[in-house]
């Protein structure tokens, strides 16, 4: 079950059953409140020192709570720098993958060309071994190229890790779409493009929105790729993160900027919620 | 609203020739059945006129006018499609209303003309529902809305009702012919139903490997087969093998009189079984001994199984024929078909001997 789909009614429910589930199924129970404990613990401990003001020793919650510390992240300058300059990336990234990838898996759906399934896992391929070793032989070229240390080599080396997501999402979701349907709309006068745009995109559009989401929330993650191909001068918000946990400077500002670092990943669950929700798709396909 | 003219069209597919030289005219206005069995190329030729298929040579003009080289999106075609596509993201008004809002119509014609077009087919006040929200009959009637609302001059229709139970199969099909009537729409609608194609059709063509192998109105096709393969396809038809020789005409069983000039060799005679009388018992000329084999009751008629030693024979007979089963009886045609040598069938026809059992 994913958190979008907890609303008010399922914890009413929960707690009126609670006992009988846990005469029939204490196991489960049990399994389940370990579970949380080891996901949902570290989230805790985080969430609570990114508002603590202090927090001594033998406290479990911290002995006084404010927001002076976020006024003091947002006003260091590698932050103030970092953070719009991720989201930038970010979308970047994103936007750029769309425009190389959406057309390449229209392709790969729709035209059966010679070498198409070899193409299409050699996509794969870049995610099946240690990232690492790629991106250290991607670093050698990148170096001989002048590209280390500046933005557009780390745009390169985020776009590699987006295209599997952003061909095999889209290409399932073509291919999962009638030719027929296409057909019809040319039927009836549409042009290729007006059909590409007003038939096919529309159908398409709630997996494409999650593989552009999926795509932008793992970039604006991205660090391995972005630490060995940026720095010293291009510097992104999950590498600063690295620096600040290391540098053992505050734990306020690790927790504060985890707690950033998550708001992405909110938004996704916010808009995939909305999107499985509303429109066409619970009246047309009966979701 | 249109002719229709296909002039040697053939399509390949790699080493697959799916459709044949087909040289094939349309009239204004004609209800034109393409019938054959699966995989004969019905639906590649339909696809060529839409123009979602090039073809590999020949011409397809409409009104005169060649279109083989216009795309489907400028072709003066509508298709109704054996699957539903209509486009799950639209509400029945905008599936019928796209190709008008394409057409830059005003926004009051478009709705006065969705609303003509839904009235045609029944469908009046659905305007606001999604396709999900119809059963297939109702989609296949949009689907047919969308494309008679474009006033296209010819209507391609590929097995539109197929998918559909046997009643409503022929409530849809009767609405359809009432609606082309009256439009005047020419259309072009493929089967392999021959009794869909028998019932509708001004004129149908029944097709075999991709080749047109008779074009005919629906009591041509019937009565006078031109091919074997009609002959076989269309309707029951007894088919037996025979043997000319001296103007006569030897099955197993029987021999039959020859028509003037039949040469000699091998041959087939089909009759069909309404064209074959039961008499009495005896040595009759040109009449097979049977036993009645069986006798099956079809409503309005009764479909009896003669045993003739080697072979079983088929007929039909009115209600009133007084036969049982295990009768021994003389099965005599009335009317038979000679296809020999690949050419036209030879006719004949013979009067009945006056002791025969059916009237
Ligand atoms: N896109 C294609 N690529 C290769 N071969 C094809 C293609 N489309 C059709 N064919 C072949 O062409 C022949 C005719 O196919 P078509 O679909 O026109 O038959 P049909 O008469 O409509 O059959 P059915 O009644 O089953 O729909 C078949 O042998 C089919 O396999
Ligand atoms: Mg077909």
């Amino acid at each position: 079950m994913t958190p979008a789909a907890i609303t008010p009614s399922f914890w009413m429910s929960t707690r009126r059953s609670f006992a009988a589930a846990m005469r029939r199924d204490g196991f489960g129970i049990i399994a389940l409140v370990v579970l949380a404990l080891v996901i949902l613990g570290p989230l805790y401990s985080v969430v609570l020192w990114a508002f603590a003001e202090r927090w001594q020793y033998p406290s479990l919650i911290p002995t006084q709570f404010g927001l002076s510390f976020w006024e003091q992240t947002f006003a260091r300058a590698d932050i103030q720098r970092a953070l719009p300059f991720s989201i930038v990336l970010a979308s970047v990234v994103t936007l750029l993958s769309a425009v190389i990838c959406l057309p390449a898996s229209y392709a790969f759906a729709r035209i059966k060309f010679r070498g198409r399934q070899a193409l299409l896992l050699s996509f794969l391929a870049t995610n099946a071994f240690p990232r690492f070793g790629l991106y250290v032989s991607i670093a050698v070229i990148f170096f001989r190229l002048n590209l280390i240390g500046t933005v557009p080599g780390v745009i390169l080396i985020q776009l590699v890790n987006t295209l599997l997501l952003m061909i095999w999402i889209p290409t399932a979701a073509f291919q999962g779409i009638d030719r027929s349907l296409e057909e019809a709309a040319l039927d009836v006068g549409a042009s290729p493009l007006r059909v590409f745009i007003q038939i096919t995109l529309p159908m398409v559009m709630p997996a494409l929105s999650a593989a552009l989401l999926l795509t932008f929330v793992n970039t604006f993650y991205e660090a391995q790729g972005a630490l060995i191909v940026g720095l010293p001068r291009v510097v992104t918000m999950p590498v600063l993160m690295y620096s600040l946990i290391n540098s053992q400077l505050v734990v306020q500002y690790g927790a504060i900027v985890s707690f950033v670092l998550w708001m992405p990943s909110l938004l996704l669950l916010l808009v995939a919620n909305r999107l499985l929700r509303g429109g066409y798709l619970t009246a047309g396909f009966g979701v | 609203m249109a002719t229709l003219d296909l002039i040697n069209l053939t399509k390949q597919f790699g080493t697959v020739t799916a459709v044949d030289a087909v040289n094939l005219s349309v009239q204004d206005g004609e209800f034109m059945c393409i019938l054959g069995p699966s995989g004969c190329g019905k639906s590649t030729l339909l696809r060529m006129i839409a123009g979602f298929e090039m073809p590999t040579e020949g011409d397809i003009r409409i009104a005169g006018d060649s279109v083989t080289h216009l795309g489907a999106n400028k072709r003066p075609t509508a298709m109704v499609f054996q699957k539903y596509t209509l486009w799950p993201h639209m509400k029945v008004f905008d599936n019928i209303a796209f190709g008008l809002q394409l057409r830059r119509l005003p926004r009051a014609e478009i709705a006065r003309k969705v609303e003509e077009a839904l009235a045609l087919v029944s469908l009046s006040g659905y305007e606001e529902r999604y396709p999900s929200q119809l059963s297939g009959g109702q989609q296949q009637r949009v689907a047919l809305a969308r494309a008679i609302v474009l006033e296209p001059k010819i209507l391609l229709l590929d097995e539109p009702f197929s998918s559909l139970d046997a009643i409503l199969r022929v409530r849809l099909r009767e609405e359809l012919r009432r609606i082309q009537r009256r439009l005047k729409i020419t259309a072009i609608f493929v089967t392999h139903d021959q009794e869909e194609a028998l019932t509708l059709a001004d004129r149908i063509a029944v097709m075999n490997a991709g080749r047109v192998e008779q074009l005919d109105a629906p009591t041509q096709i019937y009565d006078n087969p031109a091919t074997l393969f009609v002959a076989d396809f269309i309707g029951a038809m007894n088919l037996l093998q025979a043997q000319v020789s001296g103007g006569r005409i030897v099955l197993s069983g029987v021999t039959l009189d020859a028509p003037p000039g039949l040469q000699d060799g091998a041959a087939t005679v089909a009759i069909r079984p309404e064209d074959m009388a039961l008499l009495p018992d005896a040595a009759h000329a040109g009449a097979w001994r049977a036993v009645v084999e069986q006798i099956s009751d079809l409503g309005h008629y009764r479909r009896a199984l003669l045993d003739v030693g080697d072979g079983t024979l088929k007929i039909y007979l009115p209600k009133s024929a007084a036969v049982r089963e295990g009768a021994q009886v003389a099965a005599f045609p009335r009317r038979y078909l000679i296809y020999a040598n690949g050419g036209a069938p030879r006719e004949v026809t013979r009067a009945l001997p006056a002791e025969a059992l059916t009237v």
